[in-house]
C-alpha cells in the first residue's frame, strides 16, 4: 500500500527532518509510527498525504508515484485518504452532521446517499444523538471521534491518524484505538503516529520507530 | 438465461456517471448560491457598503456615458439641418433669382431648395431681432435675396465641396456654411467619448480592487474551513466557487444601486434640463437607460464582481497551504 525507498526530506536546503526512509506497509495493515516529537512523524505523514514532496527519494502509495502526481490530480488523490487530526480540525460553524458529511459533499454525493453514509459513521463512533449539536458542545474525546467519522466517511483504503490520542486521559485513548482497530479489521490500511509508548505496547501492532529523522526500528507485532 | 453483454451496460454505467456528476455540480451551485446570499444577508450593513461603493464607482461613466449618448442623437439631428445659404448678388430681382433658385436646384448634390426673396429676408430679419422700428426707417432693402440649399449628403467635405461648386455660379455672390462649430462639437463628443471610455476602465479597476477586497477578508476570515476542505480532498474550483458567487451578487447589487442612483439623478436633473432646453427653443429629453442599457450595466457590474472574486480567491488559494 505504501512504499518509501531512499525518502529524505529537507526544510529550507538544511534542516534534515528525514534522510534515507525505506519501509513498506502492505495493504490492510495495522502500522504505528512513534518517537520524540521532532523526530519526523508528522513530517513523514506529510508526504504520504501530498502535502509535500520529498527531496530524494520515491514514495508509491497503491502502486503510485505520488510526487508525479499533478497538481490538479491531487484532490482526486487525497479523497483516498481518510485523515485524524491531533486537534480534530473541525469547523465550529456547522453541526457535527454537516462536518462528517463534508468530504462527500466534496465527492459529489447524492444527499440521501450521503445521509446514509453520515449516520452510519457517527453510529460507528456512538455519536448518532449528537448529530445536530455544534463541535463547541462537545468534549474533547467527543470531538476527536468526530474527526474520526469524518476520516472514515469516505470509506478510505488508506487511514492516517496524528496523535489521535494527544489530549485525552487513558481510557478515552484506548477506545479510540480501539476503533482504528476495528475499521483495521474490515481491510482499511491504518497508520497512526503517537507518542503513546504504553498504550502502542498494549496493542501489539507493527512499530515503525522514527529518531532524528532515521528510522532506527521496524519491529514486527509479537 | 442471457447475461447482459458488458459493452452497453459499460456505456451505460458510463453516463449515468457522468449524469449524476452533472447532478452533483449543479447542487453544489445550487448550495453556493444560496450559502453566499445567506453570508450576505448576515451581515446587511457591510453589504450593503461594499455595493454602495461599487455603485458609485459605476454611476459616473455610466452617467458620462449617457450624456454622451444624448449628444450623438443631437449630432444626427443636426447633421439632418445642415444647410448653405447661397446670397445672390445685390442687383438681382426676383425673377432672376427664381431662375438662379432653379439652377441651383439643378445640381445632383442638392436635396432641396428655398428662395428667400429681399423682401422675405426683410421679414424675417425683423421678426428675429425686433427691430421693426428701426428697419423700417431705411429707404432701401439692403438685404440680397438667398437660397437655402439642403445637401443631398450632409458630411462635412460634401458640403463643402457643394459650397465651392455654388460659388461659381452665375449671380451668387457668396455661399455661407456654418459647418465650424458643428465640427468643434463633434470634436468635443469624440474627446468625451475618449474621458468616457478611460474612466470606465479606471473605475472598472476600481470596482474589482472593492470586490477583490471585500472576498480577500472574506477569504482571510475562512481560511481554516479552506484548509480543511483542501485536506480532504477539495479542488480549487470547489473552493473557489461560495467566493465568486459572492462576487457576482456584490457585482450585482452594486449594479441595481447603481441604476436606481442614475434613474434619481436622471429624475432630479430633469426639470431644469428641460428648462435650459426650452429656452434654446430645443426640445431635448433626458437621456434613459432603457432595456439594453440596463441589462449592458447589469451584466458587467455582475462580471466585474466575479472577476474580482476570481483574483482575490486564486491569490490567496496560491498563498494558502494546508499546513
Amino acid at each position: 500500500m505504501i512504499v518509501f525507498e531512499h525518502v529524505g526530506k529537507r526544510y529550507g536546503g538544511r534542516f534534515e527532518a528525514l534522510a534515507n526512509l525505506d519501509f513498506r506497509v502492505r495493504r490492510g495493515e495495522m502500522v504505528f509510527l512513534t518517537g520524540h516529537s521532532g523526530a519526523g512523524k508528522s513530517s513523514l505523514l506529510r508526504l504520504i498525504m501530498r502535502l509535500e514532496r520529498p527531496s530524494r527519494g520515491r514514495i508509491l502509495v497503491a502502486g503510485h508515484d505520488i510526487a508525479r502526481l499533478h497538481a490538479s490530480q491531487v484532490p482526486f488523490y487525497r479523497r483516498q485518504i481518510g485523515v485524524v487530526f491531533q486537534d480534530h480540525q473541525l469547523l465550529f460553524d456547522r453541526s457535527i452532521y454537516h462536518n462528517v458529511a463534508l468530504p462527500l459533499e466534496i465527492r459529489g454525493i447524492e444527499p440521501r446517499e450521503a445521509a446514509r453514509r453520515v449516520r452510519a459513521a457517527l453510529d460507528k463512533v456512538g455519536l448518532l444523538h449528537r448529530e445536530r449539536a455544534l463541535p463547541i458542545e462537545l468534549s474533547g474525546g467527543e470531538q476527536q471521534r468526530v474527526g474520526i467519522a469524518r476520516a472514515v466517511v469516505n470509506k478510505p483504503a488508506l487511514l492516517l491518524a496524528d496523535e489521535p490520542t494527544g489530549n485525552l486521559d487513558p481510557q478515552l485513548s484506548a477506545d479510540i484505538m480501539a476503533l482504528f482497530e476495528d475499521f483495521n479489521r474490515i481491510g482499511t490500511t491504518v497508520m497512526i503516529a503517537s507518542h503513546d509508548l504504553a498504550l502502542i505496547a498494549r496493542l501489539r501492532h507493527r512499530t515503525l520507530r522514527l529518531r532524528e529523522g532515521r528510522l532506527v526500528a521496524d519491529e514486527e507485532a509479537a | 438465461m442471457s447475461r447482459p453483454s458488458p459493452a452497453p451496460r459499460g456505456a451505460r454505467s458510463q453516463r449515468t456517471r457522468s449524469a449524476s456528476r452533472l447532478r452533483a455540480w449543479l447542487r453544489h451551485h445550487r448550495a453556493m448560491s444560496v450559502d453566499s446570499t445567506r453570508r450576505l444577508l448576515r451581515q446587511p450593513l457591510g453589504s450593503l457598503l461594499t455595493m454602495l461603493a461599487i455603485a458609485i464607482a459605476l454611476v459616473l461613466p455610466a452617467a458620462l456615458w449617457l450624456t454622451l449618448d444624448s449628444a450623438r442623437l443631437l449630432d444626427a439631428e443636426l447633421d439632418a439641418s445642415a444647410t448653405l445659404t447661397a446670397y445672390l448678388a445685390s442687383g438681382v430681382d426676383d425673377g432672376e433669382a427664381g431662375r438662379i433658385e432653379e439652377a441651383i436646384a439643378a445640381q445632383p448634390q442638392v436635396a432641396h431648395t428655398r428662395l428667400v426673396t429681399a423682401a422675405e429676408g426683410m421679414a424675417e430679419f425683423q421678426q428675429a431681432l425686433g427691430l421693426a422700428d428701426a428697419l423700417a426707417r431705411l429707404d432701401d432693402n439692403p438685404l440680397p435675396a438667398s437660397v437655402v440649399v439642403t445637401p443631398v449628403d450632409p458630411s462635412p467635405e460634401a458640403v463643402r465641396r457643394l459650397s465651392a461648386d455654388l460659388g461659381q455660379l452665375a449671380g451668387v455672390a457668396e455661399v455661407r456654411l456654418d459647418l465650424a462649430w458643428l465640427e468643434r462639437l463633434r470634436q468635443l463628443a469624440e474627446l468625451g467619448r475618449r474621458v468616457a471610455l478611460a474612466l470606465a476602465v479606471l473605475f472598472g479597476l476600481g470596482v474589482l480592487l472593492v470586490v477583490g477586497n471585500t472576498i480577500r477578508l472574506a477569504v482571510e476570515s475562512r481560511r481554516q474551513e479552506i484548509e480543511v476542505v483542501m485536506l480532504i480532498g477539495a479542488t480549487h474550483a470547489f473552493v473557489r466557487r461560495p467566493f465568486l458567487y459572492s462576487g457576482a451578487w456584490y457585482g450585482l447589487g452594486g449594479g441595481l444601486l447603481a441604476w436606481g442612483l442614475l434613474a434619481l439623478g436622471n429624475q432630479w436633473l430633469a426639470a431644469p434640463v428641460r428648462a435650459l432646453a426650452a429656452s434654446y427653443g430645443a426640445n431635448f429629453a433626458m437621456p434613459q437607460l432603457g432595456g439594453m442599457g440596463s441589462a449592458t450595466l447589469l451584466i458587467c457590474s455582475t462580471l466585474l464582481g466575479w472577476l474580482g472574486a476570481w483574483i482575490a480567491v486564486s491569490r490567496h488559494l496560491a498563498g494558502i497551504r494546508p499546513r
